[in-house]
């Protein structure tokens, strides 16, 4: 409980509490433009909090997340264009609502659902993240290199549409991760000569030209150049029904529960939470023929379970150090850049930023009741007048000017330029961007981790089998990467049969 | 088309598994046994991909570039932009960029174009060189008028 006190005094300090106010904010601005997206905002802000508290960096990391995972929902709404992937599922009701005339309603229903599948998300990982790291004190190199590889395989298998091309894209990362000098023994690995390259390929640098330059290339290529009109922003006031709030209490619950279900699990996004809780709703309801067509419990279920994911999300990432998402792998990336070190002994180092951030992701889910309220839709709404082709340059600076100021120096904006054409490329063919980054972030862990059990052992390698937690650990990276490929196998071949 | 884009995908890993296999021959010890290891299962995966590919009778169609023009140009551009942060300055390349890129692709309100730059541009100023004190590539035209003066 102490643990909680002490980060709560320190989260409600001036620094923290404005970072949170102004990020949950900046998030639902980022959410309702579509185009952008969380992973892209943080992306761009991570370089600039280097010289910041890490306890503030991370308060815009949660703001960031929390707010436009709410945001997305104002253009699914009003205009049946998710603001992010895990919208989609809001427009099958939010759209109906708002073609009825129930445009502020579905809203406000967005709003309070996502802030009670926050606030239930965020309660999750204070009382299961300190439980599970506690857990892992027991963990030894062996424990960890499986550990990192059973993350990377899931989110390998997981992430895309293809495995093999997911595991393809974990093994670019892990290789991306050796680059530099090898810290055991201080030989330089595939630097080609250039002492620039001698630290490594930045991990942010690469991280802003995946995540940030695709998304503004194809931005560039639909070339919006109008904008929308007022008249499609305008809001309609209908009051509530008499017990139809009372009525959501049941689907925020079961949409929670599927959400922080979904989020521990690595690889599964928001837009599965989100997906899976519509449907639940849809099954449990009275009159399921009315979802698709305007029903509230549809815009509930969907923006309850998206924002249940958030937070529950980092239970792997700050108890293992193993990211369940990308999100998860900034905020890993974000306490890296600040000298510190992910997985259980962070609890233990730093009790204060691991609560502290709990505690913002609880905070910033609380703050979208109070700032995205009908008032603030309506402002963030007319962002969407803006047309599409004067955000491209707009994300390109931002891109630059962050990339730049981490290390003054002008190759990182080709490194940049260069990761963000590749990502642009994998992405259309298929092969998932996110792996690569945990691959780099989990590739170093995994490498000093194999070395020092096979120190320890004296170069006998079953040891890292021998154990029983390293022997599971390393079933499931089998069973992880076999059951996909087995299951893709079998549905070409009755493809093929029929 | 799909099963095209497959094969040059899955030879490009294989190469560069191997390539990177090849080259932690060359490194001293545990230092290089990691990365040839994984150099070795990226050449799999992506011999792997490209025999899949291959045997696969069907191949759908599958657009790499949705609006090439477009793609292209904004490509273009937005690598004239790092280009010329060092030597014109970070603002008014960023400047130039704001006004350049949105013509290019159609967009034709000058106006509303510049007023959105200035707007953009004094925030970034505020933000990064006012609040947070970042040091940015060095305005040309800066230095131009300082020599004169």
């Amino acid at each position: 409980m102490e643990f909680y006190t002490n980060a709560f005094v320190q989260v409600l300090s001036f620094g923290p509490l404005t970072a949170m106010i102004g990020a949950t904010l900046l998030g639902v601005f980022i959410g309702a433009l579509p185009g952008l997206n969380p992973v892209m905002a943080i992306a761009l802000l991570l370089p600039l909090t280097y010289s910041m508290d890490p306890l503030v960096a991370l308060a815009m990391v949660a703001g960031i997340y929390n707010g436009s995972m709410y945001g997305g929902a104002i253009p699914a709404i009003l205009l049946r264009i998710p603001g992010t992937p895990a919208s989609i599922a809001t427009t099958f009701d939010g759209f109906p609502m708002a073609d009825k005339g129930e445009a502020a309603k579905a809203l406000k229903i967005a709003c309070w659902s996502s802030a009670v599948g926050g606030i239930a998300s965020a309660i999750a990982l204070m009382t299961v993240g300190p439980l599970l790291a506690r857990v892992t004190l027991f963990f030894g190199p062996a424990e960890y290199f499986w550990i990192a590889i059973f993350g990377m395989a899931s989110v390998g298998v997981m992430v895309g549409s293809d495995p093999v091309k997911g595991i393809m894209a974990a093994v670019l990362g892990l290789l991306i991760g050796t680059m530099g000098i090898d810290n055991l023994s201080g030989q330089a690995r595939f630097t080609f000569d250039q002492t620039w390259l001698l630290g490594g390929l930045d991990l942010i640098v690469v991280l802003v030209g995946l995540y940030a330059l695709p998304p503004v290339l194809q931005l560039a290529e639909k070339a919006d150049l109008k904008g929308l009109s007022a008249a499609q922003l305008r809001l309609n006031d209908v009051p509530f029904k008499p017990g139809e709030r009372r009525a959501l209490i049941p689907t925020w619950l079961r949409a929670s529960g599927i959400g922080i279900g979904v989020g521990i699990l690595p690889g599964a996004g928001g837009n599965i939470a989100a997906f899976l809780s519509y449907n639940a709703a849809k099954n449990a309801s009275d009159d399921p023929a009315s979802f698709g067509k305007g029903n509230p419990q549809g815009v509930a279920a969907a923006e309850c379970g998206n924002n249940a994911d958030n937070a529950a999300s980092m239970i792997p990432a700050l108890a293992l150090g193993i990211p369940g998402n990308v999100v998860a792998a900034l905020v890993l990336s974000a306490l890296t850049i600040h000298g510190l070190q992910p997985g259980p002994q962070l609890f233990h180092q730093n009790p204060v930023l691991v609560g502290g951030f709990m505690m913002e992701m609880l905070l910033t889910s609380v703050l979208i009741f109070a700032l995205g309220g009908a008032v603030a839709t309506r402002v963030f709404a007319q962002f969407q007048r803006l047309p599409g082709v004067l955000l491209v340059p707009s994300i390109l600076i931002l891109m630059c000017v962050g990339v730049y100021v981490i290390n003054g120096r002008p190759v990182d904006l080709w490194v940049m330029l260069a990761a963000g054409l590749a990502g642009y490329f994998l992405e259309k063919v298929n092969v998932p961007l996110a792996p690569v980054i945990l691959g780099m972030i989990l590739g170093p862990m995994a490498e000093q981790s194999v070395r020092r059990a096979l120190l320890i052992s004296r170069g006998d390698a079953t040891e890292l089998l021998t154990r029983p937690i390293s022997a599971a650990l390393a079933i499931a990276t089998v069973l992880v990467i076999i059951w996909p490929i087995a299951k893709a196998m079998r549905r070409r071949r009755d493809a093929g049969k029929a | 088309m799909e099963k095209r884009q497959d094969i040059v995908l899955g030879l490009l890993f294989a190469g560069l598994g191997i390539a990177a296999a090849w080259m932690a021959t060359e490194y001293t010890g545990a230092s290089g046994n990691y990365p040839m290891v994984l150099g070795l299962i990226l050449a799999l995966l992506g011999g792997a991909v490209t025999v899949r590919a291959v045997r696969s009778g069907r191949s759908e169609a599958r657009a790499l570039i949705e609006a090439p023009a477009k793609m292209i140009t904004t490509a273009v551009i937005a690598t004239l932009y790092v280009g010329l942060v060092v030597p014109l300055g970070f603002y008014t390349a960023s400047f130039l960029l704001m006004l350049a890129l949105p013509m290019a692709l159609g967009f034709r309100q000058a106006v509303y174009a510049l007023v959105v730059a200035l707007v953009f541009m004094v925030l970034i100023y505020l933000v990064f060189s006012v609040l947070l004190e970042k040091p940015l590539p060095r305005e040309a035209l800066l230095s131009f008028f300082a020599s004169g003066a």
